[in-house]
């Protein structure tokens, strides 16, 4: 053998073992294509099935706002239309209101001009009881008075019959000595004269009358007129007072023509005139001086 | 190993197998490389020539 074909052998060798080591290195190291295009294939049908997918959902979400836009349309008219009735309500409410506010501007007037004619009664209803007080005592004197008035007169009673008691006995003696006198003077044929004898008589005696209260008293119809009308404090005056019978709490018609315009509540009486509360029947009609009051119609 | 015919009378050496060791060494690698290209190619694309 050739030294040409040692070398030959050794090259060959050595170019072998190199070769062989690349190719399997190479062959080592490369990528599976066929793994890489069988995940790309896969991976593009998922794709497309999702994009199927995704524009499915996108058709049924534009159906679906479609329909949320119409119910939303719809809801947008019916909130307008409701909006509208609301506004109309509130004009309505706050017209309501302003009235009530009016209302109760007025009925606190009513209430203050109310307040001050309960303070003006409240002073005469206090009035008036001091002087119910006053005459309560003045009836207490006058009933003690009386009393001792009745006790004097029946003492002078018992001492008057004391007297008849001596007057009679008086003209019994004088009786007795006048038949003797006229016994004594027949013998002469003269008569004595008779006195006029002034004693009441015998069984007849004087009893004190007693002092019974009275029952009930008769309704008696009252007239008279109205001199003057404060209808500020409801207040009304008339013409006949405690000297005409009229007493507090006693109710007279206010009569005008052949309507009664109202009734007055008396709660104050003087000897010529009272004064009392109007109550209004007739809507519109107020008492006013002149009127005729009755206590019956 | 050598063709070459010894001249006669010539001194006879006795055949070297060491390069017919380096020649099998030689194939040896050539086959494995070969059996193991074919392997990972039928491995990888199920088969060893054309294209899957």
């Amino acid at each position: 053998m050739s030294t040409l074909t040692k070398v030959l052998i050794v090259l060959l060798t050595v170019f072998s073992i190199f070769l062989c080591g690349i190719v399997v290195t190479y062959v080592a190291s490369a990528n599976n294509y066929k793994k890489d295009a069988d995940d790309a294939r896969r991976s593009n049908q998922i794709s497309k099935s999702r994009e199927a997918d995704a524009l499915q959902q996108l058709e049924d979400k534009k159906k679906q706002a479609e329909d949320e836009k119409a119910k939303l349309n719809e809801q947008i008219l019916a909130l307008d239309t409701q909006t509208k009735n609301l506004q109309g309500e509130l004009d309505m409410v706050k017209r309501e209101k302003d009235q009530l506010v009016q209302k109760v501007a007025s009925m606190a007037a009513a209430v203050e001009t109310t307040t001050a004619a309960a303070r003006q009664q409240t002073t005469l209803f206090e009035t008036a009881q001091q002087e119910v007080q006053n005459l309560r005592a003045e009836q207490t004197n006058r009933k003690k008075e009386l009393d001792e008035t009745n006790q004097i007169l029946l003492e002078k009673l018992a001492l008057i019959a004391q007297l008849e008691t001596r007057v009679r006995q008086l003209t019994e003696q004088y009786q007795e000595a006048e038949s003797r006198l006229n016994q004594y003077l027949q013998q002469y044929g003269r008569v004595a004269m008779r006195p006029a004898t002034t004693v009441a008589p015998a069984g007849t005696t004087v009893q004190p009358m007693a002092l019974a209260p009275t029952g009930q008293t008769r309704m008696i119809s009252l007239n008279g007129q109205v001199t003057a009308v404060d209808m500020g404090s409801k207040l009304a005056e008339i013409s006949i007072g405690a000297a005409a019978g009229v007493r507090p709490q006693m109710k007279f018609h206010v009569i005008r023509g052949e309507i009664v315009v109202a009734d007055v509540l008396i709660f104050e009486t003087s000897p010529d005139k009272a004064v009392g509360s109007v109550v209004l029947i007739q809507q519109g009609m107020e008492p006013r001086a002149g009127d005729r009051v009755a206590t019956n119609l | 190993m050598s063709p070459m015919p010894q001249a006669r009378g010539a001194k006879i050496a006795p055949p070297s197998n060491l390069y017919t060791v380096i020649l099998a060494v030689a194939v040896g690698v050539v086959l494995a490389t070969a059996a193991y290209v074919t392997f990972a190619c039928y491995s990888r694309y199920a088969t060893i020539f054309g294209l899957p």
